[in-house]
C-alpha cells in the first residue's frame, strides 16, 4: 500500500468513528468487557482495555482510529488486568462462519496465492504445500465475493435452525451479523450456557457440525464392518435423526444421477432413480429402510454419511471452543474491506445483502489506479471488472479495492 | 411443571450422605473433630476408615450400617482422606462413593431422582411428552457440564435426542451423570486448602491408609511418569506433529499447543522441547522459550498445561493416524502411560 493510500485510508477510517452520527450498539455488559485495537497507522494491537461506557469508547476510537475493533465474548470482573487475573465470570456462546472454511462453487477463483519462499503464484483455493518448494507459507490476496458470502449464509441458515429447534434459544437471545468480511457471526446471549466450558462447547461444535455422529457405523460398539452392517438402520423423529431424514427425503427426491454418484452411489442409482417414490413413501416415511430391492442397509448408510455433511453447519471450531476470544465489535469497520460489522434479524437472513447494509463510506467518489479485480457489487452500483487501469469508483468501492490490495490511490 | 418436592429420609441420608440435606442433618449433631477419638465415636470411625480402605482396594465404600454410623461416618472419612494428603486416595475415594450412589440411585422412583438432581442445582423433569419414550428431560446445558468429558461416544450431544434444548434420557443415563456430579462434589470437599491440626488418632489412621495404597497400587503409579522419555510410546498424533515440526511445516495453534504440553507433560525439559521448533521460519528463540515455559508452569499462572484430550483434537482436525491402541484411551498422555506398561 502506497503512502497516499494508507492516508487516505487512515482518513476515512478517522472521519468515521470521529462522526457524531456514527452509530456503535455496545454489547451487553460493556463494562465487563475486554476490548482490543489494531491500530491503523502504528499497526499494533493493544488488548486488555476496557470502557465503562460507549461514549467514552467513541471518543477513544476518533482519536486512536483502529483499523480493527474487537471485544471479548467474555465477562470479567476486571477486564483491563492481565489474563490470569482478569477473574472470568463467564463466556457468550459465538459462532463465525467464514467461506475460507467452506467448499465453494466459485471455487475461490477471485483469491490469489503466492509463495512467500520462492514466489511461485496461483488462483484458486491456497495449496498446502507449495508445488514447486514445498513451503507451506503463502501471501494471499483474497476476494469477498457473493458467491462465497452466499454459501456461508447456507451454513448461517442451517445453525440458526439448530440454535432455535434443538437448542431452544429464542430469537431474542440469537444475534446474526455480518461479519464485515467473508461471513457471518451468529451470538447466543443466555444464562445457561454463559459459564459453560470449553469442553461443553466442543460439545456444542461436534452437535451443530455433526461430529461423531455414531447412528452410521463409525467405530463405536460393532467391532467388525459385518456385524455393523447387520444392525440395520432406522431413523427416529427427533435432533439429528430428524434433521437426517428430512435431509434424505431432500436429496433423493432432488438426486440426478450425478449426486448419487457423488454419495457413493456407483452401482444401483439407477434403482433409486427410477423407484424415487416408492422409495420416499415406504422407506423414508414408513421407515421401511430395506423395502426397496437394490436400496440396501448399506447404500442408507452411504446417502446418511454425504447428507450428514450437507446438513451440518461448517463453522469455525476454535472460534466456538475459545471463551477468552476476541471478537470484530458490532457497528465498527473491517481493516480489510472497510465494510461495517451489521446486526440484522435471523429472520431476514435469507434478504439480507451484505453489499448494501454493510456500506459505511456512501459519499463520494476516488480514483483509483486498480490491479486486478473481478466484476463485483457495493452500495447499488456494479462495477469492474478491472485489470491494470484508472477508474474512478465511489468512496466505499474505493476503500474496499485498497484495504484488499487491489487497488492504489490514483496520484 | 412444579413437582412436589420429596422430602429426603434418614435412610435416604445415610445411603445419599453427599446430599445438602445430609450436610444440614450433620450440623445439627455437631460433631466436631476433637470428640472423633471419644471411644463412644470408634464405630464411626472405623466406617470412616472401611469406607476409605474400601476405596482403596476395589473402588467401593463397603456395606451400610445403622443410620447412626453411616451418615455420621461420611464426613469423617472426608476427614481422613484429606488427612492422607495424597492425591491418589482423594480422587479415588470420590469415585467410590459416586459408583455407590450411581447403583443405589437406580433403584430409587422418579420422584426421588428428580429431587437428588434438584440438589445438584440440576434443571431435570420427569418427561411428559408421549412420543419420546424417554422418562426425563434436562436441560442440555446442564447435560453438557456432566458428559463433556465422558468416554464413550453415546454420550455425545450429537447421538443424543435434543429438542428445544432439552435433552431426553431414561433413568440409567441419568444416575450416571449424578454420579458425575456426586464425584466433582466429593472431590471439592477433599480439596480444603487450609488444613487443620489432626488429631493423633487421624493421622495414625490416615498414615496407615496411605501405606495400604502405596503397598496395592503402587508408588509409581500414584506418581506419574517414569523419568524417561520414551519415543515409542508416542502417541500417532504426538508422532505426526513431530513429523511436521522435523519438516519445518506449519502447525496450527492446537498442534503447536498438543505438541509441547504433551512433551513437557511427559517430563522433557523446556530447552529439549524449545530446540524441536528451531526449524520453523518464523522461529524465535526468546518466544518459544516463553512459551513452552508458560505451558510447563514456569511462568505467569504457574498452572502446568497439559494436552487436550482426544474428543478435542478431534474437532480440532489434529487427531491423525489413530491405531488399535487409541481405541483404549481418551487422552495422549494415557496412550503413553498404557503402552509404556504394555513395553
Amino acid at each position: 500500500m502506497t503512502t497516499s493510500s494508507r492516508e487516505f485510508v487512515y482518513g476515512k477510517f478517522s472521519d468515521f468513528y470521529g462522526d457524531p452520527s456514527t452509530i456503535i450498539p455496545p454489547p451487553t455488559l460493556l463494562g465487563q468487557r475486554e476490548l482490543g485495537f489494531l491500530l491503523l497507522k502504528e499497526r499494533i494491537m493493544l488488548r486488555h482495555k476496557g470502557f465503562a461506557n460507549i461514549r467514552d469508547l467513541k471518543l477513544f476510537l476518533g482519536e486512536a482510529v483502529p483499523s480493527d475493533v474487537y471485544r471479548s465474548c467474555a465477562y470479567y470482573e476486571n477486564p483491563t488486568v492481565e489474563m490470569d487475573k482478569k477473574g472470568w465470570l463467564g463466556a457468550d456462546l459465538v459462532f463465525d462462519i467464514d467461506a475460507d472454511h467452506i467448499p465453494t462453487s466459485c471455487d475461490k477463483l477471485h483469491d490469489e496465492w503466492a509463495c512467500s519462499k520462492c514466489g511461485f503464484s496461483g488462483k484458486g483455493v491456497t495449496p498446502e504445500a507449495c508445488p514447486i518448494c514445498e513451503s507451506q507459507k503463502f501471501n494471499t490476496k483474497t476476494w469477498p465475493c457473493e458467491v462465497c458470502l452466499e454459501s456461508a449464509k447456507e451454513e448461517t441458515a442451517k445453525l440458526i435452525d439448530m440454535l432455535g429447534k434443538d437448542f431452544g434459544f429464542s430469537d431474542k437471545e440469537v444475534s446474526v451479523f455480518f461479519s464485515g468480511h467473508r461471513g457471518y457471526h451468529v451470538h447466543v446471549e443466555n444464562e445457561a450456557v454463559k459459564t459453560l466450558d470449553a469442553m461443553a462447547r466442543k460439545e456444542i461444535v461436534d452437535y451443530v457440525s455433526a461430529l461423531g455422529l455414531s447412528l452410521l457405523g463409525g467405530e463405536a460398539k460393532g467391532r467388525s464392518a459385518r456385524r455393523r452392517r447387520s444392525r440395520g438402520f432406522s431413523l427416529h423423529n427427533f435432533g439429528w435423526n430428524r434433521r437426517l431424514k428430512l435431509g434424505l427425503r431432500d436429496f433423493v427426491l432432488k438426486a440426478t444421477k450425478e449426486d448419487l454418484i457423488n454419495a457413493g452411489v456407483k452401482r444401483n442409482y439407477a434403482v433409486i432413480l427410477r423407484n424415487k417414490e416408492l422409495i420416499l413413501k415406504r422407506c423414508i416415511d414408513e421407515g421401511r429402510w430395506s423395502s426397496v430391492k437394490g436400496v440396501s442397509v448399506g447404500t442408507w448408510r452411504k446417502l446418511a454419511e454425504y447428507v450428514k455433511d450437507l446438513e451440518s453447519a461448517k463453522i469455525d471450531t476454535v472460534v466456538t471452543t475459545d471463551t477468552h476470544r476476541l471478537i470484530r465489535m458490532n457497528g465498527t469497520l473491517h481493516g480489510k474491506t472497510g465494510l461495517k460489522k451489521v446486526e440484522f434479524p435471523a429472520k431476514h437472513l435469507e434478504d439480507f445483502d451484505p453489499f448494501e447494509e454493510a456500506v459505511a463510506f456512501k459519499e463520494g467518489t476516488v480514483k483509483v489506479v486498480v490491479s486486478d479485480v473481478p466484476k463485483f457489487r457495493l452500495g447499488g452500483r456494479v462495477l469492474g471488472p478491472y485489470k491494470r487501469q484508472t477508474v474512478e469508483v465511489p468512496t466505499a468501492a474505493a476503500v474496499l479495492l485498497i484495504c484488499k490490495g487491489r487497488a492504489e490511490v490514483a496520484s | 411443571m412444579q413437582m412436589e418436592t420429596v422430602r429426603f429420609t434418614q435412610n435416604d441420608l445415610a445411603k445419599y450422605p453427599f446430599l445438602k440435606e445430609t450436610a444440614e442433618h450433620m450440623k445439627k449433631l455437631g460433631l466436631k473433630i476433637e470428640d472423633l477419638t471419644n471411644p463412644e465415636m470408634a464405630q464411626i470411625l472405623n466406617r470412616a476408615e472401611e469406607r476409605v480402605k474400601n476405596a482403596i482396594l476395589s473402588v467401593s465404600v463397603g456395606r451400610k450400617r445403622e443410620n447412626y454410623v453411616e451418615i455420621p461416618s461420611f464426613p469423617v472419612a472426608i476427614i481422613l482422606a484429606i488427612a492422607t494428603k495424597n492425591s491418589f486416595i482423594k480422587k479415588r475415594y470420590a469415585l467410590a462413593e459416586a459408583k455407590q450412589a450411581f447403583i443405589d440411585m437406580q433403584l430409587e422412583n422418579r420422584e426421588r431422582i428428580v429431587a437428588i438432581a434438584l440438589d445438584f442445582g440440576w434443571n431435570l423433569a420427569v418427561n411428559h411428552n408421549s412420543e419420546i419414550p424417554l422418562e426425563f428431560e434436562v436441560n442440555f446445558a446442564d447435560y453438557l457440564r456432566n458428559t463433556a468429558h465422558l468416554r464413550d461416544k453415546k454420550w455425545k450431544l450429537v447421538n443424543r435426542i435434543l429438542v428445544n434444548g432439552k435433552v431426553y434420557l431414561n433413568k440409567h443415563d441419568v444416575a450416571r451423570l449424578l454420579q458425575e456430579e456426586v464425584q466433582r462434589r466429593i472431590e471439592e470437599r477433599l480439596e480444603a486448602t487450609e488444613l487443620p491440626n489432626f488429631p493423633e488418632k487421624i493421622t495414625d489412621l490416615a498414615e496407615g491408609l496411605l501405606e495400604l495404597a502405596k503397598e496395592r497400587i503402587g508408588q509409581e503409579e500414584m506418581e506419574g511418569f517414569p523419568k524417561v522419555v520414551s519415543q515409542s510410546a508416542f502417541p500417532p498424533c504426538i508422532v505426526a506433529l513431530q513429523e511436521a515440526v522435523a519438516k519445518g511445516h506449519h502447525l496450527s495453534h492446537v498442534g503447536r499447543f498438543t505438541l509441547t504440553s504433551f512433551l513437557v507433560s511427559i517430563g522433557m525439559p523446556s530447552e529439549k522441547v524449545a530446540e524441536l521448533f528451531k526449524s520453523f521460519s518464523d522461529y524465535n528463540e526468546r518466544l518459544t522459550r516463553y512459551q513452552i515455559e508458560h505451558i510447563a508452569g514456569e511462568r505467569g499462572s504457574r498452572t502446568r498445561y497439559t494436552p487436550p484430550q482426544c474428543a478435542t483434537l478431534q474437532t480440532h482436525g489434529v487427531c491423525v493416524n489413530r491405531d488399535a491402541l487409541c481405541r483404549w484411551v481418551r487422552h495422549p498422555l494415557a496412550y503413553y502411560r498404557l503402552k509404556l506398561k504394555r513395553g
